[in-house]
């Protein structure tokens, strides 16, 4: 990955922890935040494949965790898992219908957070599978599948990978 | 064999990260590396500060706006209740004054701690956790300001939480709705002990450990215990019971306490400059 390329990469990754921590958290719907970080590595993994969606996840894993009292590096292991499981998921085996990207990002932030409750649970923190679990993972999972089409379009930038006739077409990773 | 290579590479990645990310967990629960990750996530806090100020500076007010406009009818007839309720409250204040000045003069005589005689930092909460599994806040001023790990934070009428994290410039407060909040209360004549958990946020505390025959009364209110080795000191109000109840068969009420402080709409807050003895 050349300078410039890494370079867009590191920016989208700073725009979106900003709007994760300075917007979203004055944001509640019902009484829960959307969860934008974890929006990265599905990007990643939908546009440049499992390896870079694994290791997306776990950068922005560790970004996440610095900020919030769960489990440090929990976050890093569930968006390693999300990222990789989107990269290996063949989208555009689905007939690549405009669907496809926002209907991925809500099943796997679905997905994630109910992997991330349950982790920490295992890991000693049983009181994240509390009763508000089920509006937490709606929201994460609606907003994060609103938002996935253009934030897929800006990993598609970031990674150099041009435009697709449609932009939420998945592209064929490099890697296949 | 190129073909066998390029599948196999991920999956490679994946076990590296993976365990990368297990190793993390597990050096960071067995508290090995408090003081690092403290010191990483108080770094983080520092140099995230001025791009959050920035952006609040910007999003707040399209926010208040909009909030405002939504709630206009509502906000009218809550400024008629405030005003109602602040000319019965001055009355109240001055005939408690003089309550108050023995009570201080009896607790100097007496040499018996107090909460109101500990010095405070003031501050302003800048942001609330952006994560759905804690109940926390952030204030614009931390180590340099005189606050640290541990120290006791209220707003003008009841306790907010603690200090987990104090950076150069800002600190991080659980708030005592957390999951993971648990606060020693005493309440009633007769001075009961009482433990208050938090439940989330915008849910009530839930109150353990009163026995069936214990009178608990609506509207009661409770106050930490400060027992020793508590992590706040004693006689700060947190909040007033909300409902009561024995369930079938058990051998503790359940009750639940609403806060004192709106711990929903947080604006200024005061750290007390107090630590637990150990």
């Amino acid at each position: 990955m050349s300078a410039l390329l890494r370079g867009r990469v590191v920016l989208l990754v700073a725009v979106v922890l900003t709007a994760q921590e300075a917007l979203m958290a004055g944001l509640r719907i019902r009484g829960a935040h959307p969860d934008l970080m974890l929006l990265l590595p599905i990007a990643f993994g939908l546009v440049a494949g499992a390896e870079r969606g694994a290791a997306m996840g776990f950068v922005a894993g560790l970004l996440a965790d610095l900020f919030v009292g769960t489990p440090f590096g929990l976050s890093a292991l569930v968006f390693t898992l999300v990222g990789f499981a989107v990269g290996m998921g063949e989208g555009d085996r689905l007939g690549g219908g405009w669907w496809v990207t926002p209907l991925t990002a809500t099943v796997a932030s679905a997905a994630g957070v109910l992997l991330y409750a349950g982790l920490g649970a295992a890991v000693g923190e049983g009181q994240m599978l509390h009763e508000h679990l089920a509006t937490i993972t709606i929201v994460v999972a609606v907003v994060n599948g609103l938002l996935a089409p253009p934030t897929v379009r800006l990993a598609r930038w970031a990674m150099d990978l041009g435009r697709s006739s449609s932009w939420s077409t998945p592209v064929r990773s490099p890697m296949r | 064999m190129a073909l066998t290579r390029r599948s196999t590479r991920p999956r490679f990645t994946l076990l590296v990260l993976v365990l990368a990310a297990v190793t993390i967990i597990t050096i960071a629960y067995r508290g090995h590396a408090d003081s690092v990750i403290n010191s990483v996530k108080s770094d983080a806090l520092d140099a995230f500060a001025p791009v959050q100020s920035a952006v609040g500076d910007v999003a707040r007010p399209i926010g208040n706006f909009f909030d405002g406009a939504a709630h206009y009818g509502s906000l009218q007839s809550e400024n008629a209740r405030l005003r109602a309720e602040n000319s019965r409250l001055q009355t109240q204040a001055l005939q408690s004054a003089d309550a108050q000045t023995a009570f201080q003069n009896l607790l100097k005589t007496l040499n018996l701690p107090w909460a109101q005689n500990i010095p405070t930092v003031p501050a302003e909460v800048v942001a609330n956790s952006a994560s759905n599994f804690e109940s926390s806040i952030q204030l614009n001023k931390g180590r340099d300001a005189g606050i640290d790990t541990g120290m006791p934070v209220v707003s003008g009428s009841g306790l907010v939480g603690r200090v987990v994290v104090a950076s150069r410039t800002r600190s991080t407060v659980l708030l005592i709705t957390d999951p993971t909040s648990n606060v020693g209360v005493r309440f009633g004549p007769a001075g009961n002990l009482a433990v208050a958990a938090g439940q989330g946020h915008g849910a009530p505390l839930r109150v353990d450990l009163i026995p069936p025959q214990v009178p608990v009364n609506k509207g009661d209110l409770m106050s930490t215990s400060g027992l020793q080795q508590s992590i706040y000191p004693p006689g700060v109000p947190i909040g007033t019971v909300l409902t009561t109840g024995v369930p079938r068969g058990s051998f503790q009420q359940a009750v639940t306490l609403a806060p004192v402080a709106d711990l929903g709409r947080l604006q200024f807050v005061a750290v007390m400059q107090w630590a637990p003895k150990s």
